[in-house]
């Protein structure tokens, strides 16, 4: 099972440190954004119940929050999580098309993953990008404005750097 | 061109950082609060100000203000409210990306009046970007002596902190927004308690969105009564929009709600009209959960006279014929778009949201969510309007916190005001797959009833 470097514990400790004496729970949600970023993109029942030790809480307030927010993936997804805004004003800028396009191009659906593990597509509710539709969330990062040649161009960048990296 | 409070120095090379922010007049407000001014003053100027909560809800910020508790011996906290998540809404991102010292010095100032030595933004997850923004300005304000013990020698500690969402529109309501401070769920809490007798913690909290505690800053460096002056009636001030959806200029305005919503859309100092020639068909003028309008009440109110961009004249007519300023997201939808495929994603979206707590709300928005789809695929009954009208009604009202009225209300305006859109679908089902209803007769002029 992974478990946190001393640089990693060191933020715990920090990210612990901003809340009164006994509140530590109040660290749970950067905690869970910690171990899903260090742990492979996503969180199992392993990492949970790590986070409860670490906090000193109970496994089960761990698995409450970890259910209820939906940033935190509970099953593994694809090196490059493509989350695409499909609320409102993203759907009046066209967004079903850029879905229907990402979905054609990596053969997958809207919840699926490509076969190489590479990339996941995921649809999501309102991201706050309104003005700069239709989007998508890819790590950090907002990708806006797109448009089939800038779908083509990400999905380029990721392969490239997924072949450099290995 | 208006005034411009919080924007005039956004787009000033290099203002996120503090030197050129402080060069160009920043932290002036914190100088003048902590050295001339009792935390009691400042409460004062920001009543005087007739600031409202630019969340979405408008309530008197001087007000809730005044409210927290002081019991001895127990820590007070401030709040950011900067879970920016209504749909269309995106200025407080806005703020926070372009200058954001602009809000650390309302926080400091907003601290030292309410006593939170210990001050908390609560940001979405999703901006993950912006915390590097924020924790980069904490830190150059630190370095300054604005944060930190005894600011200016006055006496005063402050530390602000900056936690991360994790996808929840529900957090963005205070209360919820606690409980995810704590560590919890985002389920929002029965009121009273109200967060300012017990709300982190259970000790006094003071929860406002990013944009009001931005606001703190003019105010203070020009003083409420001058801020008052700006803006209209009850609508004090500037109000930043986030325009969206088909216009030819998507982006974020201020504006001092003394003009007209038919400026704001057409004129190029704004929107610059609708995208690609097209015509106005309707617009929710204050994020989703706010009621649309089609385009002849938009423009104008039932009784025929301009509709301003304010929060009373986009409320005037109530429910039947009005709308709201809420947290000016501001959604405009051209001729060639569908009004039962938009409430849709609204519905999703809110069945989506919905924290579970209450009956109504977690199995209300599914219906709606269900019963939409049904109609925009062109399989749904005529009854199934009806349905819909019904199942809002029972949500409204009777749930907890505000999520299932902001999810009623959008169905609720969408079967009021494009019934015949709806009834359509029913009666058209192929023809619904393959063209839009249109523009039918939602731009005429209103028939303005005699006497």
């Amino acid at each position: 099972m992974s478990k946190f470097s001393e640089t990693q514990l060191a933020e715990v400790k920090r990210l612990v440190a901003r809340y009164p004496e006994g509140k530590q729970k109040s660290a749970l949600l950067p905690v869970l954004h910690l171990a899903q970023d260090s742990f492979g993109g996503w969180l199992s029942t392993e990492t949970m119940d790590y986070v409860a030790e670490l906090l000193n809480i109970t496994p089960i307030e761990v698995y409450e929050v970890a259910t209820f927010y939906s940033m935190y993936n509970l099953k593994p997804v694809g090196k490059y999580l493509f989350e695409v805004c499909q609320t409102g004003p993203c759907m009046l800028r066209g967004s079903d098309d850029i879905v229907a396009y990402i979905g054609e191009k990596l053969g997958i659906k809207p919840g699926e993953t490509t076969a190489d593990g590479l990339f996941t597509l995921k649809t999501v509710e309102c991201l706050g990008a309104c003005g700069y539709a239709p989007m998508m969330q890819l790590g950090k990062h907002y990708r806006e404005h797109l448009t089939k040649e800038k779908v083509d161009a990400i999905i380029a960048e990721c392969t490239k750097n997924a072949a450099a990296n290995n | 061109m208006g005034v411009k409070l919080l924007l005039e120095k956004a787009h000033v090379e290099g203002i996120r950082s503090y030197e050129v922010y402080r060069r160009e007049g920043g932290y002036r407000s914190v100088e003048k609060a902590l050295k001339t001014m009792s935390p009691e003053a400042i409460v004062e100027e920001v009543k005087k100000s007739g600031l409202r909560g630019r969340g979405g809800a408008g309530f008197p910020a001087g007000m809730k203000w005044s409210f927290i508790a002081k019991p001895e011996g127990v820590p007070r906290h401030l709040v950011c409210n900067a879970d920016e998540s209504e749909p269309g809404t995106f200025k407080d991102r806005y703020l926070m990306e372009n200058i954001p010292h602009l809000l650390i010095e309302g926080l400091i100032v907003a601290s030292f009046a309410l006593g939170s030595n210990d001050t908390y933004i609560y940001i979405r997850g999703e901006y993950a970007w912006i915390v590097d923004i924020l924790e980069q300005a904490i830190g150059e304000a630190r370095a300054n002596g604005f944060l930190g013990k005894n600011i200016l020698g006055s006496g005063f500690d402050c530390e602000i902190h900056v936690q991360r969402g994790a996808g929840a529109y529900i957090c963005g309501e205070e209360t919820a927004l606690i409980e995810s401070l704590e560590g919890k769920r985002g389920n929002p809490r029965i009121k009273p308690p109200f967060p300012a007798i017990q709300g982190l913690w259970m000790r006094p909290t003071v929860v406002n969105n990013v944009e009001t505690l931005s606001a703190v800053v003019p105010i203070i460096n020009m003083g409420g009564e001058e801020y008052a002056k700006i803006g209209v009636g009850k609508s004090t001030g500037t109000k930043l929009i986030s325009a969206c959806g088909n216009i030819n200029k998507p982006g974020v305005y201020e504006i001092d709600m003394t003009i007209s919503v038919e400026e704001f859309i057409y004129s190029d100092e704004y929107c610059g009209g609708i995208a690609n020639g097209k015509r106005l068909k309707a617009c929710i003028p204050g994020g989703s959960s706010v009621p649309i309008l089609p385009a002849n009440l938009l423009l104008k109110t039932a009784k025929g006279e301009t509709r301003y961009m304010n929060y009373e004249s986009l409320s005037d007519g109530g429910f039947a014929t009005g709308t709201m300023m809420g947290s000016g997201g501001f959604i405009v939808l051209d001729e060639d778009q569908c009004v039962v495929k938009n409430t849709y994603t609204f519905a999703r979206f809110y069945r989506h949201e919905s924290c579970g707590q209450c009956s109504p709300c977690r199995e209300g928005t599914g219906w709606m969510e269900k019963l939409l789809l049904r109609l925009d695929k062109g399989q749904g009954k005529s009854s199934d309007i009806d349905l819909l009208w019904d199942i809002q009604r029972k949500i409204e009202g009777n749930t907890i916190c505000p999520l299932g009225d902001a999810a009623a209300w959008p169905v609720a305006a969408a079967i009021r005001h494009f019934r015949d859109e709806f009834e359509w679908h029913v009666t058209h089902p192929e023809e619904a797959q393959k063209r839009n209803f249109g523009l039918a007769h939602y731009a005429d002029p209103i028939h303005v009833p005699v006497g």
